[in-house]
């Protein structure tokens, strides 16, 4: 288990919420683009998520190496211009938060949410640092914002899902 | 020359040498190097055999480095906080984009929870599961 605090990986392979799963096959190549895929059904009630159908999927992978039938809802998500800033005003937001500069820190993170409005680990992430709870109105304010815009983003490893 | 705080993704925070001038984060030159990987030589901006072009004269002025002018000429975002004196520089989009869009896994290399890095590579040929998550 590896820490990443700057948010390295959201990077590198374009990671926009949690859980995401990536599979990388023996030639180091992405054998499947980023999906949601909770480990267990502990949220299944809000996420409709089966956390089973990921594993099956997995187990499945792994013994014959066979891909799972296109979701309909998978999407590569190359990193932009404006969400290299975002990534920029997040870690400057994060790292002022963490020394105690919790105004100037907002600051960032607001800048931030401008230009990436619909990443979870933006929106979402940063609500712990901004003294917000990530399962409190705001989460679910943003919620609304992100079903509103039609879901954005790759969807879940599970094809019968919503997201 | 006062405390600055350079952050990048690889590295997380670190100390440079450097001072804020007005809506300027200004870095001590002869710590470039060591800090970005970056050398001013007579050629511009050389990482290794790569030199990048600077024809911006303002980039140095008396032994420092504009640190927003430095990101730009080497085609970076870059974030300041003259308040604090925080500077981030970051990738451009395209070099992140590049082995995504080629479906090629980046290398990388990060601090295990139980202390030592990790790198991907390390795990050689075989099957991977990244899995990225938050604890809240």
């Amino acid at each position: 288990m590896v820490l990443d605090r700057e948010h390295l990986l959201g990077e590198l392979y374009g990671i926009y919420n949690v859980p995401t799963v990536i599979w990388i096959d023996e030639d180091n190549r992405i054998a499947r683009p980023p999906v949601i895929a909770p480990g267990d059904d502990m949220f299944r009630d809000f996420t409709n998520i089966d956390s089973s159908v990921h594993h099956d999927q997995l187990r499945a992978w792994v013994r014959s190496g066979s891909l799972p039938a296109p979701t309909g809802r998978e999407q590569i998500m190359l990193p932009t211009d404006d969400e290299q800033l975002a990534r920029l005003e997040r870690r400057v937001g994060a790292y002022l938060a963490r020394e105690g500069h919790a105004e100037r820190a907002e600051v960032h993170f607001a800048r931030a949410v401008e230009y990436a409005p619909m990443d979870w680990t933006i929106r979402r992430g940063t609500l712990p640092l901004r003294g917000d709870d990530p399962f409190g109105e705001k989460f679910f304010a943003f919620m609304g914002e992100w079903t509103e815009a039609g879901q954005p983003g790759y969807g879940s490893a599970d094809p019968n899902a919503p997201s | 020359m006062t405390a600055i705080t350079y952050l990048d993704a690889e590295h997380g925070p670190r100390p440079a040498e450097g001072r804020t001038d007005g809506a300027r984060v200004l870095l001590a030159a002869d710590g470039l190097a060591e800090l970005t990987g970056w050398t001013l030589k007579p050629e511009g901006l050389c990482q290794g055999d790569v030199c990048v072009p600077v024809r911006d004269g303002q980039l140095v002025v008396d032994g420092e480095v504009d640190a927003e002018r430095f990101a730009a000429a080497l085609g970076r975002p870059a974030v300041v906080d003259t308040e604090t004196g925080v500077i981030a520089i970051g990738e451009r989009s395209s070099e992140r984009q590049g082995p995504i869009a080629a479906g090629i896994a980046p290398d990388f290399t990060l601090p295990q929870i139980d202390g030592g890095t990790f790198t991907f590579s390390s795990l050689g040929q075989r099957k991977k599961l990244l899995l990225a998550w938050s604890s809240w």
